[in-house]
């Protein structure tokens, strides 16, 4: 669709092509940084209240607390469920295939909410507790595209590549991943934006991040920290979405 | 073929292994005396006696020697094993309620453990992994879990004890309302959806040009997170019910149903203009030609043919958008519209997991229930597989 601008007569240079996700990441750091220079707006807004900037933390280490745990709970999520998925697919796990498939497939129904409240009986509060709900919630879109993408393939490539003299782990590597690369992806900005939108409801089970701010406005009927804490969650959604729309394009553009 | 012993179905046997081992060596219920003491865990053997622990794990190893030969009887027989130890196991916490609960305490309650829900889950998913290899239908699978529901049913009045039961009392007036109100605001976000989803993807159909930006506008609304969402929404709601004298009249608030229903129709948007797009513009020309080939008008095309071939996709959109919703509409309760989320956030606020329980239980299984119904309804509904059908 649009990829042709990027693989045109006029190849783009690396700045343009994440001009938008950049342009969003500076949004994001500026507003976090910058919150208390825009006290005069809060004001206008309401009058009436004496504390218009939440006071609790400072922004850039919500953010980074945030980023912090979507990043290691996606991280995890990757490394496990891209493994599982491929394990399930070789000869020695496929017994296995079926179950986790429909497993993968049936966990998506179960909200985020849900799996993050009955987390905590099991795990209690905190921190760690929301890294695990996330990776296992995250798991299940990876899981279900991984496989999607490997039994997807055309079993005559697969037997191209044993034809070409190709060992089992080489055709891993080398056709059956390139080749479902695009599906996974797509399955990580699922997990990945699910991620960033529960770990912010974690601020209700005693996560200090992005959503502390929220959940503190609405608590106390103050509209302000509801904003900033929205924007700011609103504007790092926006950025690591807009971030892996530009890595699924790069990667469709090298395969055409 | 060949007529060769089939291979043991590994599957079964580490779940097998996995609940035989949780339900030996982790706490499987927990005794409090009242709701702020923490209960103390007990294991199988020490909550309702050696013998009851003893044929579970029997069953259990049924289970595992059932299936090391999987000729197809031997799975039914293992399906029905799996399904009564399912239909057994209220009995069971009926027994560990009797005799390990002081029946003099009429707060004291019986915690499910972590053991307790391993095996639950783990005979889930056996049941689930045997129906798959025996290749049964949606219709025994619904049958299984009536079975299952049942039991538990009819095993209520001796799970008294239960510590859900026993926040499900204390608040079964205000259960009852606020399932009802959770369904409402789902219904009326998914149904104002498929009409306003419906008229953006005819408009669509029409100017490219509001494709392009529908589509852009959806996506991007779909980014923004649902708590972010919920609270962006909440000043200008506020604003206009301050000062537009007809809104406060409706009563729009910058908290309660208003916000939650604007973000969940907005949610629901996407899938719903998406697939019915993509339903309406997948229609083979071919078979677009030929009814036109018949003498048909243009409405007549539309809906006697277009129409009824786009809508397993469009129901495809329902069912994704009410499943997205339901889970939405819990989040919902933060900002004071109430719902079953409500029970979710007041049990967190608590510590109190039974009360969180009573809230997240009927959201997974309603959310679970409508996936499957309308998905069984889409297939139902796709001409390609009723072609294929009697008739």
């Amino acid at each position: 669709m649009k990829s042709e601008s990027l693989q045109g007569r006029h190849r783009a240079t690396r700045l343009e092509i994440w001009r938008v996700p950049l342009i969003w990441l500076a949004c994001l750091v500026l507003l976090a940084a910058g919150m208390a220079w825009l006290e005069p707006l809060f004001r206008w807004l309401q009058p009436d209240t004496r504390q218009v900037i939440y006071p609790h933390a400072d922004f850039l280490v919500l953010l980074g607390r945030h980023l912090l745990v979507v990043a290691a709970a996606s991280l995890l999520a990757v490394l496990l469920g891209v493994a599982a998925a491929i394990l399930v697919t070789r000869p020695a796990g496929r017994d296995f295939l079926p179950l986790v498939a429909q497993f993968a497939s049936m966990g998506q129904t179960f909200p985020p909410v849900a799996v993050l409240a009955l987390a905590v009986p099991v795990l209690g509060f905190g921190t760690w507790p929301i890294i695990v709900a996330l990776l296992l919630y995250g798991l299940l879109p990876i899981v279900r595209n991984t496989l999607a993408g490997l039994e997807g393939l055309d079993p005559a490539v697969h037997e191209a590549a044993r034809g070409m003299g190709m060992g089992p782990g080489q055709i891993l590597r080398q056709v059956e991943l390139p080749l479902a690369a695009p599906v996974i992806l797509a399955g990580i900005r699922t997990s990945v934006t699910i991620s960033i939108a529960t770990a912010a409801l974690g601020a209700t089970v005693g996560a200090s991040n992005l959503g502390a701010p929220i959940i503190s406005g609405i608590v106390n009927g103050n509209t302000a920290y509801v904003l900033q804490g929205a924007a700011l969650i609103g504007l790092l959604a926006l950025t690591v979405d807009s971030a892996f729309e530009r890595c699924q394009r790069l990667l469709d553009a090298r395969r055409a | 073929m060949r007529r060769e012993a089939p291979p043991p179905n590994r599957v079964i046997g580490l779940l097998v292994l996995v609940a035989g081992l949780g339900w030996w060596l982790l706490a499987t219920v927990s005794v409090a005396p009242n709701r702020i003491v923490p209960g103390s865990p007990l294991r199988a053997h020490e909550a309702a006696g050696w013998p009851a622990a003893l044929a579970l794990v029997l069953a259990l190893a049924g289970l595992a020697a059932l299936t090391w030969r999987p000729a197809r009887r031997r799975l039914w027989l293992a399906l029905a094993l799996a399904t009564l130890l399912l239909m057994a196991l209220p009995a069971w916490l009926a027994l560990a309620a009797t005799s390990s609960v002081d029946p003099s305490l009429p707060q004291a309650r019986l915690g499910l453990g972590a053991g307790f829900w391993l095996l639950l889950f783990c005979l889930s998913l056996m049941v689930i992994e045997l129906r798959t290899r025996l290749a049964l239908g949606l219709s025994a699978g619904w049958l299984l879990v009536a079975a299952v529901v049942s039991a538990w049913w009819l095993a209520s009045p001796w799970l008294e004890p239960l510590a859900l039961m026993r926040e499900y009392q204390g608040r079964s007036d205000q259960f009852a309302g606020a399932l009802v109100y959770h369904l409402l605001l789902v219904g009326a976000a998914v149904g104002a959806s498929l009409v306003v989803g419906a008229l953006i993807a005819l408009a669509m159909r029409r100017h490219s040009a509001i494709e392009r930006g529908a589509f852009t506008l959806l996506n991007f609304l779909q980014t923004i997170p649902s708590l972010a969402l919920f609270g962006l929404l909440l000043a200008p709601l506020a604003w206009l019910a301050a000062n537009v004298g007809w809104v406060n009249a409706l009563g729009v608030r910058g908290i309660g149903w208003a916000p939650a229903f604007l973000a969940l129709l907005g949610y629901s948007l996407l899938p719903m203009v998406r697939n019915t797009f993509v339903g309406l513009s997948g229609v083979e020309a071919g078979v677009l030609e030929a009814a036109r080939g018949m003498g048909m008008s243009r409405r007549q095309v539309f809906l006697q043919v277009r129409l009824p071939l786009a809508l397993p996709v469009v129901l495809e959109g329902v069912r994704i958008t009410t499943v997205q919703a339901i889970g939405l509409a819990a989040v919902a309760a933060l900002i004071g519209a109430g719902g079953l989320g409500t029970f979710i956030f007041q049990g967190l606020g608590q510590a109190a997991m039974d009360l969180v329980l009573l809230g997240a239980l009927p959201i997974l299984a309603m959310a679970l229930a409508v996936d499957s119904l309308l998905g069984a309804l889409t297939r139902r509904l796709d001409p390609r597989m009723a072609a294929g059908a009697p008739a």
